[in-house]
C-alpha cells in the first residue's frame, strides 16, 4: 500500500505542476501582451519562448501523467475523465502560444488607441484561465467549490467576447486599410479563443462534478 | 453413495457461487477497481472461512423448519431448490437460494408427513423482509454520515480512489465471510442430518467437525462456481446496479455485509444475548435482495429519483413465488423420486399411543379428554396423528406437535463408542459424557425417555421456566446436544 500510495501522491504532484504550467503560461501571456504593446520586442519574444518551454514540458507531463494512471490502472472509474479535462487543459496553453506565436510572426501594428482595450480582452481571458485552474484543482480536492469557479469561467468568457466585440468593433470603425483591420480583428478572434477554450474545459468539468457527487 | 447424492448440494452452491459473488464484487471488477482474479480469491478464500466457522447458525434455524431425514431426500429438496432458482432467475427476478430451499423443505415436510414448524417459518420469512428494510436503512445512515464526511475530507481523488479501493477489498472480504457463513446453510444445510462425515483433529491443534467438513465441501463447490461463472454474473450486477460512483457501490457493499453478518453471526447473537439486548435470528437471507435493498436506500437517500421501483414489487413477488415454486417441485420430485426410482426419501416413522406415552401425556399436564380417540391407536405420519387430535378442537398446534413427540418411536441405545466414532463426543463436556456412560447400554423407545433421564445431571440440566435470552439460550443448546445424541444412538426399531 506504501508503495501505490507514493506513485499516487507522486501522480497528484505532476499534475499540480501541469496546472502551474497553466497558470504560468497565462500570467505570461499577460505580460507579453502588454510588453508587445509597450513595443518591448526583445522582452515579447524571450517571454514566448518561456511559454513556448512550459507548452512542450506541459505536453510532455500531460503524457507521462497519462501513463501512469493506465499503467498503475490508477482511478480505472474516473480514469477517462481526469484525462479528457488534461488534455483539454493543455490545448489551453496551446491556445495561449498559437496566439502569442502569430504576434512574432506578422508583427502586427497596432494603433495606441486600441491599447486599453486590447490588454482588458487578454486580462479576461487569463482570468478565464486562472479561474479554470482554480476550478481543475478544486475538482482533485474539493468538489464543492468547483461551481463556484465554473461560473467565474463562465463570467471572464462573457466578459472576454464583450470587450472583445467593442475592440472589433472599435478596429472596423477606425481609419486604417481593410486589410490592417482583417490582421486586427484576426488578433482579437485570438486571445478570445483563449477564454473559449477555458470555457469548454469548464463544460465537462461540471459534467464530470455532478459524476462524481455522491 | 453420499457424495451422488451431495451433488445436488454441490450444484447449489457453485450456483451460490456464480450469482451471489456478483452481489460482493460485482461494483469493483465492473468499475474495474479490483481485477476479476484478484476478487475471485478474496471471495473464495472468506466464502470458505466464514462457511466453516460460522454457518452453523443460519443452518440450524433451516433445520428447526424441517429436518430431511433420508439421504435421497436431502438429495431431492436441494435439486427442487436449485431448479427452482433456476427457472425463477430466468424471469430475471431477484431471489436467491434462502427462498427456494424453504419453499422445498417445507414439501419435504408434506410429502413425509411432518408437521412444519411455523415459528421457524415465520421467522425465516419475516427476516426476508426486514434483512431488505434493515440494508436499505443501514445503507442510508451510511451515506448520511459518509456524505459531509467525505465533503469535507478534501482527500486527493487519487488518493481517495486508492483508500476505496482497498476498502473494496477489506469490505468485500468481511462480505464473503458473511455470505459464507449465511447462505451455506442453503447449500448443505439440508445434508446436515444425514453426513456421515466425522470429527477430525488436525494436528492435536484444532478440530474440524462433520457439520464443518461438510461445510467446506460446499464452499469448495461456491468456489468453483466463483471461478467459472461469475465474472460475467459480476459484469451484468456491476452494470444493472451500480450505474453509482465507486464511494456510494462501497458504501451498499457495506451495508450489504453487514446485514448478511447479523443474520449469521454467533458470536453477535450471543453477545447480543449477554447484554440483555434483543436478538437477531440466524437465518440465510438473499444477498440479491440485500444489495438491492441498499441501492434503493441510497436512492432514496439521494431524494429518492433514479430509483427503479418495479424491482421493489418483483421482489415481494419473489419472497412469495420462489417458495412456492420450490414447494410445488420438490414435492412433484419427492413423489417421482419414491415412486419410479423407489428412494428412500423419508425414514419411517411411528407414533403410539400405549400405556406408557398417554401417561407421559397425562402427566405433562395435557388434555385427557382428547386423547380417547388416539388411546391404544398406533400412526405412521405425523400429520394423521395431528388431524386426529386437531378435531378435538380442545388442543392448541403447539400442546399437539408435544404431544406428537412424546407419541413418536424412536428406538435408542445408550453407546458412547458409538459417539467417540462419531467423533461427536468433542461436543460434550466431561460431566455430560460421565452421566452417559452411567447408563451405557441402556435402551429407551421414545426420546423423552433419555431426555428425561439425562437432564438430571450435571450439563444437561434444563431451566423449567427461562425468563431470559440467555437461559432460553442455554436450553436451545442443550437440545441440539439432545438431537445428536439421538441421532447417533437410534437404532432399529425391534419389535
Amino acid at each position: 500500500m506504501a508503495l501505490l500510495l507514493k506513485t499516487t501522491r507522486f501522480v497528484e504532484s505532476q499534475i499540480d505542476t501541469f496546472l502551474d504550467m497553466v497558470s504560468d503560461s497565462a500570467t505570461t501571456f499577460q505580460l507579453a501582451i502588454e510588453d508587445y504593446l509597450g513595443e518591448r520586442y526583445e522582452q515579447f519574444e524571450e517571454r514566448l519562448t518561456k511559454i513556448r518551454e512550459l507548452e512542450h514540458r506541459a505536453d510532455d507531463l500531460r503524457v507521462s501523467i497519462e501513463r501512469f494512471l493506465y499503467e498503475r490502472t490508477l482511478i480505472p472509474e474516473n480514469r477517462g475523465d481526469v484525462l479528457a479535462i488534461l488534455e483539454n487543459t493543455d490545448e489551453v496553453i496551446d491556445n495561449i502560444k498559437d496566439s502569442l506565436l502569430q504576434f512574432s510572426i506578422e508583427m502586427p501594428d497596432i494603433p495606441s488607441e486600441l491599447d486599453d482595450l486590447w490588454v482588458q480582452t487578454s486580462k479576461a481571458s487569463v482570468a478565464a484561465v486562472e479561474q479554470l485552474v482554480f476550478a481543475v484543482r478544486s475538482f482533485f480536492r474539493d468538489l464543492a467549490a468547483v461551481n463556484n469557479y465554473i461560473h467565474k469561467v463562465y463570467f471572464f468568457e462573457r466578459e472576454a467576447d464583450q470587450i472583445g466585440e467593442k475592440l472589433r468593433r472599435k478596429i472596423f470603425g477606425m481609419n486604417i486599410e481593410l486589410s490592417q483591420k482583417s490582421q486586427l480583428r484576426f488578433f482579437a478572434i485570438h486571445i478570445e479563443k483563449i477564454s473559449d477554450a477555458a470555457q469548454n474545459v469548464c463544460d465537462r468539468l461540471s459534467i464530470y462534478t455532478i459524476k462524481r457527487q455522491l | 453413495m453420499f457424495f451422488f447424492y451431495l451433488l445436488s448440494g454441490l450444484f447449489l452452491g457453485w450456483s451460490l457461487g456464480a450469482n451471489d459473488t456478483g452481489n460482493i464484487f460485482g461494483a469493483a471488477v465492473e468499475t474495474r477497481m479490483l481485477k476479476f482474479k484478484k476478487a475471485a480469491l478474496i471471495a473464495s478464500i472468506f466464502i470458505t472461512l466464514g462457511a466453516v466457522f460460522e454457518g452453523s447458525g443460519p443452518a440450524n434455524t433451516l433445520g428447526r423448519l424441517g429436518s430431511v431425514d433420508a439421504l435421497a431426500g436431502a438429495f431431492t429438496v436441494a435439486l427442487a431448490a436449485a431448479i427452482a432458482i433456476t427457472l425463477i432467475v430466468r424471469l430475471r427476478i431477484p431471489v436467491s437460494t434462502s427462498q427456494t430451499i424453504v419453499g422445498a423443505i417445507i414439501g419435504w415436510n408434506f410429502f413425509a408427513g411432518r408437521l412444519t414448524d411455523y415459528r421457524s417459518l415465520i421467522t425465516i420469512a419475516s427476516s426476508w423482509v426486514i434483512a431488505f428494510v434493515l440494508s436499505g436503512s443501514i445503507a442510508a445512515l451510511l451515506f448520511y454520515l459518509a456524505k459531509p464526511w467525505i465533503n469535507r475530507s478534501k482527500v486527493h481523488l487519487l488518493e481517495q480512489d486508492l483508500y476505496i479501493r482497498y476498502a473494496l477489498i477489506v469490505i468485500g472480504a468481511f462480505g464473503a465471510y458473511s455470505l459464507g457463513a449465511n447462505n451455506i446453510a442453503n447449500v448443505v444445510g439440508v445434508f446436515v442430518p444425514v453426513s456421515p462425515f466425522k470429527d477430525i483433529s488436525i494436528g492435536g491443534l484444532f478440530v474440524l467437525s462433520g457439520v464443518q467438513q461438510l461445510y467446506l465441501l460446499g464452499s469448495l463447490s461456491i468456489v468453483t462456481g466463483i471461478y467459472t461463472f461469475s465474472h460475467k454474473v459480476m459484469r451484468t450486477v456491476g452494470k444493472d446496479l451500480f450505474h453509482l460512483s465507486p464511494i456510494t457501490a462501497l458504501i451498499a457493499l457495506l451495508a450489504e455485509a453487514i446485514v448478511l453478518f447479523l443474520f449469521a453471526s454467533r458470536g453477535l447473537y450471543n453477545l447480543l444475548l449477554s447484554l440483555g439486548l434483543p436478538t437477531i435470528p440466524l437465518v440465510p437471507v438473499s444477498s440479491t435482495q440485500v444489495i438491492v435493498g441498499a441501492v434503493v436506500g441510497i436512492g432514496l437517500a439521494k431524494g429518492g429519483k433514479n430509483i427503479r421501483y418495479n424491482i421493489l414489487g418483483k421482489i415481494s413477488l419473489a419472497w412469495i413465488a420462489a417458495p412456492v415454486i420450490a414447494f410445488i417441485i420438490s414435492f412433484t420430485m419427492l413423489f417421482i423420486m419414491q415412486n419410479v426410482f423407489e428412494q428412500k426419501v423419508q425414514q419411517e416413522t411411528h407414533y403410539i399411543f400405549d400405556r406408557i406415552t398417554i401417561t407421559k401425556i397425562v402427566n405433562d399436564g395435557y388434555d385427557n379428554a382428547a386423547l380417547s380417540v388416539v388411546n391404544g391407536r398406533r400412526f405412521d405420519s405425523e400429520q394423521d396423528v395431528y388431524h386426529e387430535l386437531s378435531e378435538q378442537h380442545s388442543l392448541s398446534r403447539q400442546e399437539i406437535v408435544d404431544i406428537i413427540q412424546i407419541a413418536e418411536i424412536y428406538p435408542l441405545k445408550v453407546d458412547t463408542i458409538k459417539l467417540t466414532q462419531s467423533g461427536m463426543q468433542r461436543q460434550f463436556s466431561a460431566a455430560q459424557l460421565l452421566a452417559l456412560r452411567q447408563y451405557e447400554a441402556a435402551t429407551y423407545r421414545h426420546k423423552w425417555q433419555l431426555r428425561q433421564v439425562l437432564i438430571r445431571y450435571p450439563g444437561f440440566e434444563l431451566y423449567e421456566a427461562p425468563d431470559t435470552q440467555l437461559k432460553k439460550e442455554h436450553n436451545r443448546r442443550i437440545e441440539d446436544q439432545l438431537n445428536t445424541l439421538y441421532r447417533i444412538f437410534m437404532v432399529e426399531e425391534t419389535g
